[in-house]
């Protein structure tokens, strides 16, 4: 190809790209910028399912969020189900990675039944940990009674009914925390830690030194990803609690819906919504900062 | 190198029993729902070992005779045709984005990570006003529009992440050759990103059949799905828990083979880089 006609080459294949993208660019601005504009829209109106609305804008919304105390009792349930829950997806998930990668060697069924649990949808999940915590159903409560301890009704407590939400998030998700850990794992080459060995380095401060530095950014992505997920906490809390004992497990995403289709205040559960978007936004900028740099 | 010392050894033990807690934590909830869905309906509410021979195919039977197998039908129908549909367009799109030089891909990256995290509760409130009142509420091609919300952005995201990894000499040398973009993608690059569209469509479909928030709002009888149906054997006053969990047995065998599939790429959907 000659220097003349490559500028020109270039820019009708960057028509051609631009032509191959523009479909999905009018698909995402129908399904997705047109809802969120929506959003948007009525978090400033004063839509109402039952009471009427007068289609009048403002930021009241916006400032009754401010004082509002049920919105701070959602925010500190969902900072402890995200915080507990990512804790102990990444630590398990991390354990079970370096065992299945160190202990066992290649045991592929142990994967498969790790993996297991990633494969159940969230209801399945919400559903079987709630029979679970069904003191009069559970096989855990009726073999502590063997021996006369009777374990308490986790669902009926505060912090237990955060807790039982916690451990059904985390069996259905330290599978993803695994994987990521694990294929990370598997992409140190394993000259490194021979190196490190023959540098006199025990097996426990070459893991911590050569091994361990090298899965941050996976460590890092694996966190974003599952603490971004755990913002969205729907089905658990609709199936295993209500939102309940009193208002202890109603996370913000659930309060949004509460206000919204119970309350049928629209406008209120809409700004709830934006308010978690902007959080979105924040976070997800930064993932893709951090994608960009560690693809480039 | 084979270390013997007694101190590996204790750690070697102190490993493996560590693994196997984390097994049995792992695998008591599926043993569990299994042996509840074999289980005789009045010997529900006993401990297994008082009862070990409580065994019955009624709870299978009473949902093979339910509404639910339609209910397993509409996951079905959805989770395809939205993720053929998003298939479809959001393939080329991930090839653009990863092969040409337009500005602005960051941007990109962050509108579709952005539209992944979105919680989604913003979309579906606009959504459901907006079904009420074009008498989408309870349709196919509401649901399956809705659901494109879902599937497309990680269809994108995934295809990208692919497609960045066929080398850009690859498609440069068929367009030489005298190839059209086009024929460059369906002949070159396609073929040589197949596992990964392979993945993204897994992934669009295991993210719809998993969905209860979006049917749980734009759904009522007629296109109800697998994951809200399930919510029919919970009534005020009991819970009929043999249902359950066949019900939630049937709810992940489908998609247990596809899982099994995709578990590799599930890592190269969220990053190529984090591969290692």
């Amino acid at each position: 190809m000659t220097s003349k006609s490559q500028p020109r080459a270039t820019a009708e294949l960057e028509r051609g790209y631009r032509n191959m993208l523009l479909p999905a660019v009018f698909a995402v601005g129908i399904f997705a910028i047109v809802p969120l504009a929506g959003m948007l829209a009525l978090s400033f109106s004063d839509y109402h399912l039952i009471r009427g609305t007068n289609w009048d804008f403002g930021f009241k919304n916006f400032v009754r969020l401010a004082s509002d105390k049920r919105l701070m009792g959602s925010v500190y349930a969902m900072s402890v189900l995200s915080f507990f829950g990512v804790l102990t997806q990444v630590l398990i998930g991390a354990a079970i990675a370096v065992g299945l990668s160190k202990i066992v060697g290649k045991w592929r069924l142990g994967r498969v039944l790790f993996l297991l649990p990633y494969a159940v949808p969230h209801v399945a999940v919400a559903l079987i940990w709630l029979s679970l915590f069904t003191p009069t159903l559970s096989p855990v409560n009726a073999f502590f009674d063997l021996f006369g301890i009777t374990v308490p009704s986790f669902l009926t407590t505060q912090n237990g009914a955060l807790l039982a939400i916690v451990m059904a998030d985390t069996w259905t998700n330290f599978p993803f925390t695994m994987l990521i850990i694990l294929a990370a794992l598997q992409g140190i080459s394993p000259d490194l830690e021979e190196a490190a060995a023959l540098d006199g380095a025990t097996r426990v401060q070459s893991f911590f030194y050569v091994t361990l530095p090298l899965l941050i950014p996976a460590f890092l992505m694996v966190t974003l990803f599952r603490f971004i997920d755990s913002l969205k906490h729907f089905p658990m809390i609709f199936v295993m609690t209500k939102g309940g004992p009193g208002r202890s497990t109603q996370a913000t995403n659930y309060y949004a819906y509460i206000q919204t289709f119970q309350n049928s205040n629209v406008a209120y559960g809409a700004a709830i919504a934006v308010t978690l978007f902007i959080v979105a936004a924040f976070i997800s900028f930064y993932v893709a900062r951090l994608n960009q740099r560690i693809t480039s | 190198m084979i270390d013997n010392t007694s101190s590996f050894r204790v750690k070697k033990a102190f490993g493996v029993t560590m693994m196997l807690v984390l097994l049995f934590f792992a695998a008591l909830p599926t043993v569990w729902v299994l042996i509840m869905s074999f289980r005789e309906q009045a010997a529900i509410f006993e401990p297994i070992w008082e009862s070990p021979l409580a065994v019955t195919l009624d709870n299978y039977r009473g949902i093979a005779r339910s509404d639910f197998p339609k209910a397993l039908l509409n996951s079905f129908i959805c989770a395809g045709s939205s993720t053929l549909l998003a298939m479809i367009v959001g393939v080329p799109a991930g090839f653009a984005l990863a092969k040409s030089r337009l500005s602005g891909k960051f941007y990109a990256s962050w509108l579709l990570l952005l539209l992944r995290m979105a919680p989604p509760v913003g979309f579906v409130i606009p959504l459901f006003l907006l079904y009420v009142n074009a008498g989408l509420i309870d349709t196919y091609f509401g649901l399956i529009v809705a659901y494109m919300t879902l599937t497309l952005p990680l269809i994108v995201w995934s295809m990208w992440n692919s497609f960045a990894q066929v080398p850009d000499e690859l498609i440069e040398a068929a367009i030489m050759d005298g190839a059209t973009l086009g024929k460059a993608f369906m002949q070159v690059a396609l073929p040589a990103a197949r596992p990964g569209a392979v993945a993204a469509a897994i992934l669009g479909f295991l993210i719809v059949w998993n969905d209860f928030f979006y049917a749980l709002i734009i759904t009522r009888s007629s296109t109800v799905t697998a994951p809200v149906a399930v919510m029919n054997f919970i009534s005020y006053d009991s819970v009929d828990w043999g249902s359950i969990a066949v019900a939630s047995i049937a709810l992940t065998l489908p998609i247990l083979p596809l899982m099994v599939i995709a578990n590799r790429y599930i890592v190269q959907s969220l990053s190529g880089a984090v591969k290692g």
